[in-house]
């Protein structure tokens, strides 16, 4: 029998690590990228290995904050009605930002 | 749908604020707050897309007083969630749990967030 539950647990410790050295490869490139102008920010993703990096960042950002904001609604939300509507919205929006993210990421390569 | 009208966890309204504690809210609220940080990242990569124009005055923005600011917040945000978050896998582990070092590791991650932000922006 599957465990909803534990799944839940589990992806969230998994996105959880993974997330540790995307992070800081993001927070290392941060300050250079703010500091840099249209052109430099397109150099940024001229390589493989930062184009992975972000794709990554993008898709277990979004998994590990929908687990994470859904956690947050189970514990202080009473409302029935309103838990499901919130956690329509953490759905949904935890599925649309990592898709701008990857569409605007193609746009930049191509 | 039935009205739910049982107790919340946590109690936050009754609870005997402790270092502990404090550490753990700040935790969720970390969280939260590095969702607008996730936010304004894909709006940066969206802008960077749209071209210039876009991305010149969303860059504007981010260098200006109010901009380092915002930045700088949500550094130490998620470098403290990813500390904290580490602190949290050695107890899922069943490291940690005394109350001693609980509060030293809570200490130290309160210090190495402060300490690594200070890194990526002054140094």
């Amino acid at each position: 029998m599957k465990n909803h539950a534990l799944n839940k647990w589990l992806i969230q410790r998994v996105s959880a690590i993974v997330l540790i050295p995307l992070l800081l490869f993001f927070l290392h490139s941060l300050v250079d990228l703010v500091n840099t102008d249209y052109t430099g920010a397109l150099d940024f993703f001229d390589n493989y290995l930062s184009i992975i990096i972000f794709t990554l960042f993008l898709i277990f950002g979004a998994l590990h904050l929908k687990l994470g904001l859904g956690e947050i609604i189970e514990d202080y939300i009473q409302d029935g009605g309103l838990k499901v509507i919130l956690n329509k919205i953490i759905m949904l929006t935890s599925a649309i930002l990592p898709i701008v993210g990857i569409v605007s990421l193609i746009i930049i390569i191509l | 749908m039935e009205k739910n009208s049982g107790p919340l966890s946590p109690h936050i309204q009754i609870y005997k604020w402790q270092f502990s504690s404090l550490l753990s809210i700040t935790h969720r609220m970390t969280g939260v707050i590095n969702v607008a940080g996730f936010f304004l990242i894909v709006l940066w990569i969206l802008f960077l897309a749209l071209g210039p124009e876009y991305y010149n005055f969303y860059q504007k923005f981010l260098r200006s007083f109010v901009g380092k600011f915002i930045l700088v917040g949500f550094t130490w945000s998620f470098v403290y969630h990813m500390f904290n978050g580490i602190r949290h896998l050695a107890w899922d582990f069943g490291y940690g749990y005394e109350i001693k070092t609980a509060n030293l590791s809570g200490i130290i991650v309160l210090f190495l967030s402060i300490l690594t932000t200070f890194f990526i922006w002054i140094i």
